[in-house]
């Protein structure tokens, strides 16, 4: 443990020594704020219909499901363009240096090496998602929100960044060349985002796969404050394989040379 | 301390390194002398568990590297021939990390990293960026990272490269003093370097082992003297050295091999002297069999001639 740990504080301490904890920290501060301005006008907006059409008072309009869970569903989107430069210089760069070298031959298993790679990222993470807890503290103080589906949500969050954060570490894990990581990490979020979009023009077994692969349709349930071990069961697998994927490929790379 | 026997690694289609065999002493300082290409690095990177053999074996410090490499691992120093060095940290926090992950405990890590730092004389350059480190304070960095955890063997990948020359002199008394108490082997394409630091010397050309040998007897070899390698079964008789050495012109016998009865030898003798017929019937005259006879000579100055002679830094 205290292995992984040694590895986990390196790989933060590299994030923070270079722009990258900035630019992924600022850059979904603000997309974040940006979402949560525009949902809170929104929201503004169906409450002031609410009062003047049907007479149900904005009591009627609940602020988790039309502010919370639509903003936890476009974090999804922040994800995106972020988790890859998070991911993309673990294993490339280690690679590229020749560092990869002082790893593979101290002491420390595949596993340890990775569960600490990916623990750096997942702490990365979870101060991205730390910050965004200002604008969700901003509705608890002038509002009433249910602390159910943000609990909930954020632990969808979470698992979904994790699974990112798995997927990341294994595309590094195939390249020297950083930038070539971080753009195929891309392209797969991206297919794992949209693969449910065509889910609709399929037969219902077709989508139902294909809904049950797309990593952001699990989180719904959780923004709305459901936890169902469908999802945690979906997320934790997704994230043991990729992991598991990733030490076979440093140890294929191994046996190659 | 190390055993190695008939490694061999193959990278695709390349043999890399090819059914090599050789033993380290404990507290000796093996040099591993060979040109650009001859399978040094690619050994050594065997021989600390980067990665495994195509076939064959390597016992470090009695463990095998590859059925239990973390024992293993814990007994070696090495140092690649890149420095692996993280920019972005200072020397200091690198090394702090090292002692980490070498398993160096708590309270003792501040006294090892200061300990390493003075012996390698970077101490001075404990609060800068690794990235911003000259080639020569890089190189001793890296050996500074390979001590750390006081590991029983050290294996040195070009530990010299890059350095001007008091560095290099520097850094040669400094492994000379790691001799004894580690089990050293280093590796280098320069000639004088293996003479001044190393009690033994296996020359490797192409992936293949030339020769074994002390750098005296080698230069002595040098210097135009023939070589043959023999090949004697000579049942439960043990005194074939002796027997070899007898033999009128002869300078030198080593023992290459030695499997069961049958053992290999390289025999020495003054330049222009054809001892072929005496060893034979040396051999055939006490009933042992002789398997195998030639002249070595040729591979082993090819050797010398891609190797460089000069003391000058290169690159
Ligand atoms: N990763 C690799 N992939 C393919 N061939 C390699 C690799 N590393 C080394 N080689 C080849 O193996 C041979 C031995 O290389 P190396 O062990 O680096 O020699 P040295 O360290 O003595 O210069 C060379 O021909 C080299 O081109
Ligand atoms: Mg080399």
């Amino acid at each position: 443990m205290s292995n992984v740990l040694a590895i986990a504080h390196k790989e933060l301490k590299g994030y923070f020594a270079s722009p990258i904890a900035y630019i992924v920290i600022g850059f979904s501060a603000i997309l974040f704020g940006w979402f949560f301005i525009n949902l809170l006008y929104y929201f503004d907006r169906m409450s002031m219909q609410a009062v003047a059409g049907f007479g149900g008072g904005p009591q009627s309009m609940n602020v988790n499901e039309v502010l919370i869970a639509p903003l936890f569903l476009n974090v999804s989107v922040i994800l995106l363009f972020t988790l890859p430069l998070v991911t993309m210089r673990t294993y490339s760069e280690e690679k590229r240096s020749g560092t990869i070298e002082l790893l593979l031959t101290a002491p420390l298993t595949d596993f340890q090496i990775v569960m600490g790679k990916f623990l750096g990222g997942l702490v990365l993470y979870a101060a991205m998602l730390a910050v965004t807890l200002v604008h969700i503290g901003f509705l608890f103080a002038f509002g009433t929100p249910e602390w159910q589906p943000v609990a909930t949500g954020y632990l969808g969050l979470l698992l979904m960044g994790a699974c990112f954060l798995s997927l990341g570490l294994f595309v590094s894990s195939l390249t020297k060349n950083q930038i070539v990581a971080g753009m195929i990490t891309f392209a797969v979020f991206l297919l794992f985002w949209v693969i449910n979009w065509i889910s609709s023009f399929t037969s219902p077994t077709t989508q139902g796969i294909l809904n049950y692969l797309s990593i952001t349709e699990h989180l719904n349930d959780f923004t709305r404050g459901v936890l169902d071990t469908k999802h945690l069961i979906y997320y934790v697998s997704f994230i043991a394989f990729s992991l598991f994927l990733t030490i076979r490929s440093v140890d294929s790379e191994r046996w190659r040379g | 301390m190390i055993e190695v026997q008939h490694l061999t690694k193959r990278y695709g289609p390349t043999t890399a390194v090819d059914d090599i065999s050789f033993r380290v002493e404990p507290g000796e300082i093996l040099g591993f002398l060979g040109p650009n290409g001859a399978g040094k690095t690619t050994t050594m990177r065997v021989l600390t568990g980067y990665m495994p053999p195509t076939e064959g074996r390597a016992v470090v410090a009695g463990y095998d590297i590859f059925e239990q490499p973390i024992a293993a691992k814990r007994r070696i120093g090495y140092l690649p021939e890149t420095p692996p060095l993280y920019p972005e940290m200072t020397v200091r926090d690198y090394l702090t990390f090292v002692s980490k992950i070498r398993g160096v405990p708590r309270a003792e890590r501040r006294a090892r990293v200061n300990d390493v730092m003075e012996r390698t004389r970077v101490a001075d350059v404990a609060q800068r960026h690794c990235g911003k480190l000259s080639k020569g304070y890089r190189q001793r960095v890296g050996l500074a990272q390979a001590l750390l955890h006081n590991p029983e063997v050290l294996i040195l990948d070009e530990p010299t490269a890059g350095l001007d020359p008091k560095q290099i002199i520097e850094t040669r008394q400094l492994i000379k003093q790691l001799g004894g108490d580690h089990t050293v082997i280093l590796s280098t394409h320069i000639l004088p370097e293996v003479s001044q630091t190393c009690q033994r010397v296996v020359i490797i050309n192409k992936g293949r082992v030339v020769a074994i040998d002390t750098p005296d007897n080698l230069t002595s070899r040098l210097r135009g003297s023939e070589t043959m390698y023999v090949q004697i079964d000579a049942g439960a008789n043990g005194a074939v050295q002796d027997a070899l050495a007898a033999v009128p012109g002869v300078t030198h016998v080593a023992q290459t091999e030695s499997r069961g009865t049958v053992a290999s030898y390289e025999v020495n003798s003054d330049s222009g002297r054809d001892i072929r017929r005496e060893l034979s019937a040396a051999v055939v005259n006490r009933g042992w069999g002789l398997l195998e006879l030639r002249p070595l000579r040729m591979s082993l100055e090819e050797v010398f001639l891609h190797l460089t002679t000069e003391e000058a830094p290169h690159e």
